[in-house]
């Protein structure tokens, strides 16, 4: 959705210096014929006014998200599982590994000594 | 009992803002404003508006820009902005300066020369 609108903003930019592009050889072609400069041709002027409400646009989905401004709304979003977690109470070593198949006992903290 | 003290002091109750929310929020809008400035100056130049024309003009791109933003945010602005009067004013000069130099920097760029 965001590339959607850099799209839009792009095309606006170009489309927005192309009708500057034109204000310009309007002006030029004027100039030669000698004539007075009363205002812009009227596609020149609804290009680049609705150029600019695309760019407009394009920007503000570009510019970032709005986040809730209430203290509180991030808070209501976390889980009951957020909440109950305790990493200071996780047991990583217990006797529940004497059911495993693959145990093999210590032989209990005389072979721990004589191990140096 | 609560709804006794309720009826009686009918003050809104305080609303907890969070301050990080509402920075980035403000910049946001900033960055949006700064945009708007520039692009509108520019195409003010390329209309080659002159005098209070173009002034008039910055004032309607500053309500385009405000309508866009309550489009945006959709019903529930509340969630967003704490008030939708200063998203209109806030940084109104500011912008201003920005405005008046795209404006007839372009101006002279595509009438001028």
């Amino acid at each position: 959705m965001a590339s959607f609108h850099k799209i839009i903003v792009i095309v606006g930019f170009i489309s927005l210096f192309h009708s500057a592009f034109s204000a310009a050889q309007h002006r030029s072609y004027l100039r030669i014929t000698s004539q007075e400069f009363t205002s812009l041709p009227l596609d020149i002027m609804v290009q680049a006014v609705i150029s600019l409400f695309a760019v407009m646009w394009g920007v503000l989905n570009v510019a970032g998200n709005l986040r809730e401004i209430q203290a509180a709304a991030e808070l209501n979003a976390t889980k009951w599982d957020t909440q109950l977690n305790f990493p200071s109470f996780y047991i990583f070593n217990h006797r529940g590994r004497a059911l495993a198949q693959n145990y093999v006992r210590s032989a209990g903290k005389s072979e721990l000594e004589n191990s140096e | 009992m609560s709804v006794i003290n309720k009826s009686k002091d009918n003050k809104p109750e305080p609303v907890a803002y969070s301050e990080a929310a509402l920075r980035n929020n403000a910049s946001v809008v900033e960055y949006c404003r700064t945009s708007m400035a520039a692009l509108s100056g520019s195409t003010a130049g390329v209309l080659g508006l002159t005098g209070l024309y173009g002034f008039a003009f910055y004032v309607f791109a500053v309500v385009i820009l405000w309508i866009m933003f309550m489009v945006r945010a959709g019903p529930n602005w509340h969630k967003y902005y704490v008030s939708r009067q200063s998203l209109l004013t806030n940084g109104f000069f500011g912008a201003l300066f920005t405005y008046v130099l795209f404006w007839t920097f372009i101006y002279g760029m595509v009438h001028v020369y």
